[in-house]
């Protein structure tokens, strides 16, 4: 991939050129994360169920794209690879966003569910950085909780009102929830280079660890929701191990009481196979770009 | 995470939601805005929302997303006492004098004559 390769021996930033790559591909992939799911989601300008609506979720939409942005040039910075050229110059194969992110809008309850499970998954990875080691990453994600914990709630409000609003938006939420969950695993499948990320402290807790942190943090509203939940605790789970009424059930992965998908557990190319609907997708937001690369909009 | 919703009731600008589902009950919402601190709240205009949390959402959207706004009052349009009556907002006889500036149904001429009676002598 382009993005990560850039100049060979001592880096600028004081990483060794292994930690150097592990960094720029976890930053490849948020970026990505942020900027598809931004396309998608901004496909409803327009068609959102009510005007109000259509403004607040064009708005998400464009955050999203800026988070992406931001992340693209904290990648440049690294990699020297000019940021729209990461964006936008990009083969399909060469985009890292999870599979999560792969889906066309879908109906609104699929965009909602979608939504809400990758922002839920972002805000513990989010947590994981925020005293990252490398100053330029902390500094952003700073920012970036700030309008992700709106973000949340606007979604967490929109979750709500399907799982409660009568049968039908109740059922096409709970479909979506079914159809989602096992591409939701590949926003916090670990990154390549994860162990790296750690020791330098750029990283500050696994994403296995956040993975558990998340499940557990959502049970609890998809139980409320009864909406669907496919993981259930790891054998040798004691129920016993009671936590502080209100507390997020933690658990390191490894451990007991670590939750597990009642499903077979998705393949390590999350993040690498893409479909149909992202190759569509693609065409379209690459477009201009392709029109004249490397021209000065 | 936010709280639960309040139920959604009837009211104004019912909409069909979308799929043919239920009609989706949405209500006036009218937005005050502080464009920065100490300064008076101001109408900024109102909005349709099922309840007062999606209001509030929408109320960033409309009136602060662009960051003019440092605070913003959202308020449903029924909670407002909307005072219209005009023998009391307008009443038939000539209440000048309340105003600050006291008389002023024919105060200029009266003030004229008063000049004359004086006969120049200021």
């Amino acid at each position: 991939m382009s993005a990560l390769t850039g100049a060979t021996g001592t880096s600028a930033h004081g990483l060794d050129d292994a930690t150097r790559d592990a960094l720029a591909e976890l930053l490849l992939c948020m970026a990505d994360d942020e900027f598809v799911l931004g396309y998608w989601d901004s496909e409803w300008t327009g068609i959102a169920p009510l005007l109000e609506e259509d403004v607040a979720f064009s708005s998400l939409a464009q955050d999203e794209i800026g988070h992406a942005a931001a992340l693209y040039e904290l990648l440049a910075g690294l990699t020297g690879e000019p940021a729209d050229r990461i964006a936008y110059g990009r083969e399909v194969d060469g985009y890292r966003q999870a599979a999560l992110l792969d889906h066309a809008r879908g109906d609104w309850a699929f965009s909602i569910a979608r939504r809400f499970l990758y922002d839920t998954a972002d805000a513990v990875r989010l947590d994981a950085l925020a005293g990252s080691s490398y100053a330029p990453l902390a500094g952003l994600v700073a920012k970036m909780r700030r309008e992700e914990r709106y973000h949340l709630a606007h979604m967490h409000a929109w979750m709500v009102r399907l799982a409660c609003g009568g049968e039908e938006p109740a059922r096409r939420l709970a479909a979506a929830c079914e159809r989602l969950w096992p591409d939701a695993l590949a926003v916090l499948a670990p990154p390549a280079g994860e162990r790296r990320l750690l020791d330098a402290g750029i990283l500050t807790e696994s994403f296995a660890t956040c993975r558990q942190r998340w499940l557990g943090e959502l049970a609890p509203l998809f139980e409320e929701l009864r909406l669907p939940f496919p993981f259930r605790p790891a054998p040798g789970a004691s129920s016993s191990r009671a936590r502080p009424a209100g507390a997020p059930a933690v658990a390191d992965a490894g451990q007991p009481g670590r939750l597990e998908p009642t499903f077979p557990e998705p393949g390590p190319e999350g993040r690498t196979r893409h479909n149909d609907d992202f190759r569509w997708l693609w065409g379209e937001l690459t477009s201009v770009y392709r029109s004249e690369p490397g021209a000065t909009w | 995470m936010s709280t639960e919703g309040e139920p959604m009731v009837g009211g104004p600008g019912a909409h069909v939601a979308e799929g043919g589902g239920p009609p989706m009950s949405l209500e006036i919402f009218e937005v005050f805005r502080q464009e920065k601190e100490g300064g008076p709240m101001v109408h900024g205009g109102s909005l349709l929302a099922p309840d007062g949390e999606l209001a509030a959402h929408y109320a960033r959207e409309l009136y602060g997303r662009r960051q003019e706004s440092v605070r913003l009052w959202v308020v449903k349009r029924s909670a407002i006492h909307d005072v219209t009556d005009p023998d009391l907002l307008q009443p038939p006889m000539d209440r000048s004098f309340k105003k600050p500036v006291g008389y002023s149904a024919g105060i200029k001429q009266k003030l004229a004559e008063a000049r004359e009676r004086a006969g120049g002598q200021e």
